[in-house]
Formats: C-alpha cells, sequence, structure tokens
C-alpha cells in the first residue's frame, strides 16, 4: 500500500497514479515473495479521474512500468467499488483455473473538492438534471440518509460523531492512514456542516493512494508460504429496482424500507457462496464515506439487531476489541477515499488482521473478516477472508 | 432594497420566469412535474422513460402523465456550500434544505425547499410549487420546489 494523502503534502507530493500503484504493487510482491514475471494477469481498478494515457487504463500503464510480459491486463470501471470489483475478477480468474497468480491494483489522485459532474449539460442526463434544477452535492445524499435515522431510530449528532472519534482512534496506529490523530468529540462536533446534519470530520475527503494484492491458487501459494489467507469468496452486486434512496430525480415510493440495495445483495451473496453468516464475521471493513454507514450497514446485513448499532458502538463493541469490530484500519473517514483504491486497500486490512500484524488496532483473535464497498452507478462488492 | 433586489423582483412576474430546464415541468395550470406511468405495473417516472425499467413488469405500457399537489417529507439535507455548477444560484449564497418528498400520487422525488433549514421536520406534509432559483439576465429561472403546508 502507499500511504494515503492529498496532493502537494509530505506524503504523496505530486506522485503519478502509476507511481503510487508502482510502489504498493512492489511492497504486495515482496510481501507475497512473488516476482513480477511469476504474474499471470493483472486486474486494476481503472481510474476515472487520472492515468497516464486518460482512459481509465490504469492497469496498462502500470505493466509498462514493470517490464511489458505481454500478460492479459482488465481494467474495471465501477466507481468507488472498482477495487473490489478488480478483487472479484482477479480472484474468479484464479478461482476457475485460468490463472495461477493475478496481481489486483487500484490506485488514485483526485481531483480537489467535491466531485463534479461530467461538465455536459445534457438534458438526458439525470445527474445533470439534479444538479441544475434541484442543487444536491454528493454529501447531501448521504446527509438524507442520516437524517432519516435520527428519525428513525432518534439517533443524536453526538452518536454519529462517535464513530467518528472511534474511527480516528484506530487510524493513530495505521502507518497508512492519511490522518492518524485521533480527534475529540468536542473537536468533531465543533466541525462545520458539510451537509446538516453531516460534519466535515464525519465525510471522507478526498485522497491520492494506492493497494494491491497478489491472489494465487491453492497449490500455488504453498510454495511461498505455510500460513496464506484464504479467499472465501468474493461477490458484487448492482442496485435494485426497489431501491428507492435519493440517487436521481425521482422513482417510486417503496413499500417497504429504504436502503442500499447494491450493498446488501453483495454481502448476502457473500455469506451464501461461503456459507460464512454474520454471527461468524470476527470484524468489518465497510465503506464509511460518512459515519452514517457505521450504523446502518451492520444492521442492513443482519450483524446487529435494527436500532441497535448506537448502543453497540457506546459500549466500545465496534472498536477493535469490541464483539462487532467496524473499520479497524480507521475507515474512509482516516484514510479519506482514493476511488479506485478503496477496495483494495480493504484487502490488505483484512491480510494484516488475519495474520495478526495490524498492530494497536488488531482484532484480538481475527479469523473472518468482511469487507464491502459502494461505487456511484449502484455498484458494490463484498469479500470475506479467513484464516 | 437595492437595484439588483428590483430587477429580480419585476423579474419574476410571469412574462420573465423561465424553465432551468425546458419541457420538465409547467405552472400554467398548477405546478406539474412532466413524467409517465407505466399502466401495467403502476410505476411512476420522472422525468420520461420509453419503457418501463421494473423487472417484475409484464408489459412496458409507458403513458405521459402530470405529477404535483401534495405529499410528505421522506427526509431532508442541506446545501450548507454552494454546490459546484452546473447548478447556479443568487449571490450571496443562502443554505437551502433539499427535501426528498413522497407525493401522494406514488412518486419519490428530490427538491429545494422554500422554508428555511431551522422549521424543516420529517413527516411534514408538504406541497409541489414552481419558484425561481436564480436570477440571470433580468429573468427569474425556475425549479420544482416543495412548501410545508
Ligand atoms: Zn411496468
Amino acid at each position: 500500500m502507499h500511504r494515503f494523502g492529498k496532493t502537494g503534502d509530505a506524503i504523496v507530493g505530486e506522485k503519478s497514479v502509476t507511481e503510487l500503484c508502482r510502489h504498493a504493487v512492489d511492497m504486495a510482491m515482496k510481501d507475497a515473495g512473488v516476482s513480477w514475471k511469476q504474474v499471470q494477469a493483472v486486474s486494476a481498478a481503472s481510474s476515472r479521474f487520472s492515468g497516464g494515457k486518460g482512459w481509465g487504463l490504469n492497469g496498462n500503464d502500470i505493466v509498462e512500468d514493470l517490464g511489458c510480459t505481454g500478460i492479459p491486463v482488465y481494467n474495471l470501471s465501477a466507481g468507488c467499488a472498482a477495487g473490489g470489483n478488480a478483487f472479484n475478477i482477479g480472484y474468479s480468474l484464479v478461482a476457475g483455473g485460468i490463472h495461477d497468480v493475478v496481481l489486483v491494483v487500484g490506485g488514485e489522485v483526485m481531483p480537489k473538492g467535491m466531485i463534479q459532474t461530467s461538465g455536459v449539460e445534457d438534458a438526458n442526463d439525470p445527474e445533470y438534471l439534479r444538479q441544475r434544477c434541484v442543487g444536491m452535492p454528493g454529501p447531501a445524499f448521504w446527509a438524507t440518509l442520516a437524517r432519516r435515522r435520527m428519525f428513525d431510530f432518534g439517533t443524536t449528532e453526538e452518536q454519529m460523531a462517535k464513530v467518528t472519534v472511534k474511527a480516528r482512534k484506530c487510524s493513530e496506529s495505521n502507518p497508512f492512514a492519511r490522518f492518524q490523530k485521533a480527534v475529540s468529540l468536542d473537536e468533531v462536533l465543533a466541525s462545520p456542516y458539510v451537509s446538516n446534519p453531516l460534519r466535515l470530520f464525519e465525510i471522507c475527503p478526498v485522497s491520492n493512494g494506492a493497494a494491491a494484492a497478489v491472489i494465487c491458487s491453492k497449490e500455488m501459494a504453498r510454495r511461498f508460504t505455510s500460513k496464506p489467507i484464504t479467499v472465501a469468496t468474493s461477490a458484487v452486486a448492482t442496485i435494485g429496482f426497489d431501491d428507492a434512496l435519493p440517487r436521481s430525480l425521482a422513482g417510486p415510493v417503496p413499500s417497504g424500507p429504504s436502503f442500499h440495495t447494491e450493498a446488501k445483495s453483495a454481502v448476502m451473496k457473500a455469506f451464501e457462496r461461503s456459507g460464512i453468516g454474520p454471527r461468524d464475521i470476527s470484524f468489518t471493513e465497510l465503506q464509511d464515506n460518512t459515519c452514517y454507514y457505521e450504523l446502518a450497514f451492520p444492521e442492513e446485513w443482519g450483524l446487529c439487531e435494527p436500532g441497535e448499532a448506537e448502543r453497540l458502538l457506546e459500549a466500545g463493541e465496534t472498536a477493535p476489541t469490541g464483539r462487532m469490530p467496524i473499520n479497524p484500519s480507521g475507515g474512509f473517514v482516516s484514510f479519506g477515499e482514493a476511488t479506485t483504491a478503496m477496495g483494495v486497500f480493504q484487502i490488505a486490512e483484512l491480510t494484516w488482521q488475519l495474520r495478526g500484524q495490524a498492530g494497536g488496532r488488531q482484532v484480538p483473535d481475527a479469523k473472518v473478516g468482511l469487507a464491502q464497498t459502494n461505487g456511484l452507478g449502484g455498484n458494490a462488492t463484498a469479500a470475506i477472508l479467513k484464516r | 432594497m437595492t437595484e439588483r433586489d428590483t430587477m429580480n423582483e419585476l423579474a419574476n412576474t410571469a412574462a420573465l420566469r423561465e424553465p432551468c430546464v425546458p419541457g420538465l415541468f409547467s405552472e400554467e395550470e398548477g405546478a406539474r412535474l412532466h413524467g409517465a406511468r407505466c399502466t401495467c405495473c403502476n410505476t411512476p417516472y420522472f422525468p420520461r422513460v420509453a419503457t418501463c425499467r421494473n423487472p417484475a413488469c409484464e408489459e412496458s405500457k409507458i403513458v405521459p402523465c402530470t405529477f404535483g399537489g401534495e405529499g410528505r417529507l421522506w427526509s431532508y439535507s442541506v446545501a450548507d456550500f454552494p454546490p459546484p455548477l452546473p447548478h447556479r444560484y443568487d449571490k450571496p449564497f443562502v443554505p437551502y434544505a433539499i427535501g426528498v418528498v413522497d407525493l401522494d400520487s406514488g412518486l419519490r422525488v428530490v427538491g429545494q425547499m422554500v422554508d428555511p433549514v431551522e422549521v424543516m421536520r420529517v413527516g411534514a406534509r408538504v406541497r409541489l410549487v414552481i419558484e425561481p432559483i436564480h436570477h440571470e439576465d433580468g429573468k427569474a429561472f425556475t425549479s420544482w420546489k416543495f412548501k410545508l403546508l
């Protein structure tokens, strides 16, 4: 992994996405004991924002940089879920017996400020209409969900701020996090609203960073290590028709509850295919673009009961040492979002946790980890790794 | 009142009102959103679609229809900072609430709220209106919004 940072800072400076990815890839191959010549395919999360060729051909840039061996390269686009998609394709190629050693990589150099629309004034583009006619920046979508949760369960702004306090406490012992300093409840509550009720410290900023992982067949793994980490499963899903979240201009009023159908669908598929249930999960890395998700997602996936998340948070049960650890890495709130890197960053964290190498943020005796991403366009992924 | 305020006031008169995107909504016969409905599965759409997107629908039968009237505020958020282009707003920027409204006609739709953030509450009854979102070149550019009842 390359530590996350922001353009111009002491961490990532002016490094290109290829440089960041190269650093992560070198580290992953060294960790695995795999040489570049042994890699049989590359599955890359394709950047929407940067890259030498400017067309989301991250994987090709990386292969060119490492030396063109003529191997197949898959460039995958799925918004912020792209890293999870890249991992899924890498996993599928190995599980399906097509290749023995596959490199998965994601990296990003993000544009500054809020992510904007395509910039084309096209009345057929629902996102253009939403911005022109309503003016609903990204965080406002999350804020409507958070506000609704406050109505449904009586969640307070203090409770949401406590999610950030917990996350940033974890980040203190994560050398790859962009922010590695704890924050107090008062500091979070003193940060300005970005979109009421969500505050600056409760929303992930955009970051630059990269992550990589090597997946290989069980037979091959024995050559490199006596204690491999096993991919129990990897699943991809997209949004359901009955989703009802305000992602576009309008949709039908649902008959049941409104939630992220793509995320739940990916996680349920992962449970079903692996035979591993919510009660078997030692810890979860989920996509916390905002603290709201740390409260809502565990309930939607059956990790805990509806309306129970705030109590678990306040009892310390979502901390690494609790009964339901969520985002021991520090999460997106501590890393910031380098879109295509996120799904792969989670795989790296799961691996370190399962090996017992996570230092001060270690989940004691972690046996099974769940990773989940969401991405623009209604994409989601889930992966379960075990010791 | 400044000269600009006066201009804006004048621009709000019917002759100088112009939809920020043409064809999506109208106000001549009351505030209406121009959408569609599938007569087979009853799914409402805004904006219009060519075919029904409901995977459970037996046969797509899309007919144009309009939506308006009253509904209930499902949730809301606040634009505390001005959104980037293509959004346009009058300066200085005043934070506004964004509502997610369940119209009684079965459509869940997002829109700016007319009333200030302080009086918003989830579950409130609201009505669809057409109101200016910004002023430019002596014209008031309108969009649909919701007003608390
Ligand atoms: Zn239909």
